[in-house]
């Protein structure tokens, strides 16, 4: 058999229309789950005991259950009780939920590896909490997270693919009714294979550049 | 004035502090000797707010650093230099320095660069403003390390064994760097084992054993043989120290 991408012709806008869906998506879901990550990182490593079980029930529990049992929950679970949710809005939320609980995790062990002595140092000039927090310890946190974190953005784009199940017609959604339309899974299949592949490729490209700036005093060692 | 008063501190069973009194008056450079272990360092972590007091009270010129409310101004009144410097290693140097006085103290971005620059000039590191701790010598963190605690015009300086990570050579650039802040009137309580410098510099000495203050001798007493090393204790951690 041989590859005539030709045929794909027809399809390049419905598949475009996936592709940007998945983006998205994804965008949206890679904000909300390092913002639900960092959130959480500072849960687990704070003072208050409740707050530390609290978080470490939401990690164990989301990191122990299969995604697609999560995505259906939300999708179709929740309506029996009333709670109706859009298939993208759900996706969003089911993903950055996910991988929120991964993100917190690379981020908690950037946060553990901090010198004491520098957050002392901090502590005893005045700075508040907060600035402590913005200006000290998440910087210097994420000079070691943002590689495990760019991973944890990779997978969850890769997961992604899971939401046509919630009839969301993202690329994966749209490559399988094409496939069925044109009888012609290979050909389809490897446009799939070349978008997701950029599209991680890009991602990790931002965090090799974010990493290389994060640890610019010592250029030389990280490259 | 910097008043220590029958301060006790005990980690789980062990007893760092016990019952130790001290005053600090405007201009003085007072030196805390004693072997490792005696209680110097917890003196000062105590002074500046990092450890909680299991008795006794501090108190940086009237602010008690035990009360939450007050420890703040006390903070304020005083700069401490660490042992292991503590740069933040994702800042340069002129950003360590500026990073509490434009946030704590409030002062405007450019007056406060201006005034760090002016003081990495002051040590030797002019040049060096951009640079990253990475990119910098042990002596030359410590100078910074210097510089961002004298940022915030603290009142007492506390140093914590500022040269005990520094090789001899970068040792004398910091403690340069000392003598000159000693000549000019800054107040200081300088934790070290640098004797003989401590007693170029001092106007007292006081030596910790054992979470006891022993002796506490204005600088000439305490090498004398009928004051400090009438304590056998004292004599014995002098002439150990000497010879080694």
């Amino acid at each position: 058999m041989r590859l005539d991408l030709t045929i794909l012709a027809p399809h390049l806008g419905f598949l475009a229309e996936g592709a940007l869906l998945t983006a998205q998506v994804c965008a949206l879901a890679l904000i909300g789950s390092v913002v639900l990550g960092m959130l959480v990182a500072i849960a687990r490593t704070s003072q208050r005991k409740w707050l530390n079980r609290l978080a470490f029930a939401y990690v164990d529990l989301f990191r122990n259950v299969p995604f697609i049992v999560q995505l259906f929950f939300f999708y179709y679970g929740l309506p029996e009780i009333g709670i109706y949710i859009d298939a993208f809005t759900t996706g969003v939320v089911a993903l950055s939920i996910s991988g929120g609980a991964y993100a917190s995790d690379a981020i908690r062990a950037g946060i553990l590896a901090i010198d004491d002595g520098i957050i002392e140092a901090a502590e005893v000039s005045g700075l508040s909490q907060g600035t402590t927090f913005t200006r000290i310890v998440l910087p210097i946190a994420l000079r070691t997270s943002i590689r495990p974190l760019g991973s944890v953005l990779i997978n969850m784009i890769l997961t992604s693919s899971i939401l046509s199940t919630i009839t969301l017609n993202e690329l994966t959604g749209n490559a399988k009714i094409v496939a069925s339309d044109t009888f012609r899974p290979f050909e389809v299949y490897v446009v799939l294979l070349v978008v997701y592949a950029s599209l991680t490729y890009l991602v990790s490209l931002g965090i090799t550049l974010l990493h290389r700036w994060l640890n610019r005093d010592m250029q030389e060692q990280v490259n | 004035m910097l008043k220590v008063e029958n301060v006790k501190k005990a980690f789980g069973g062990t007893i760092v502090l016990d019952g130790v009194n001290l005053t600090v008056n405007p201009g003085e450079v007072v030196s805390i000797l004693g072997s490792s272990g005696s209680g110097k360092s917890t003196l000062i972590r105590c002074i500046n707010g990092l450890e909680k007091l299991n008795a006794g009270r501090i108190t940086v010129d009237d602010f008690d650093v035990s009360k939450p409310k007050e420890l703040a101004e006390a903070r304020k009144r005083s700069g401490t230099v660490f042992q292991l410097f503590n740069l933040y290693p994702h800042m340069s140097a002129l950003q360590n320095i500026t990073l509490a006085p434009i946030e704590v103290l409030k002062r405007p971005k450019a007056e406060a660069e201006a005034e760090g620059r002016a003081l990495l000039a002051s040590v030797g590191l002019g040049d060096r403003a951009d640079a990253y701790p990475a990119q910098l010598s042990g002596g030359q963190r410590q100078r910074v390390g210097i510089c961002r605690a004298l940022a915030m015009q603290p009142r007492y300086l506390l140093l914590d064994e500022v040269t005990s990570a520094l090789d001899p050579e970068m040792t004398s650039e910091v403690l340069d760097i000392l003598a000159k802040l000693a000549k000019s009137g800054t107040t200081m309580v300088f934790v070290t084992h640098e004797i003989e410098f401590a007693r170029q510099i001092s106007n007292r000495i006081v030596f910790l054993e054992k979470g006891v203050l022993l002796v506490d001798l204005p600088t000439a007493e305490f090498f004398s043989a009928e004051g400090g090393l009438a304590q056998p204790r004292v004599a014995q951690f002098l002439s150990k120290m000497r010879k080694d």
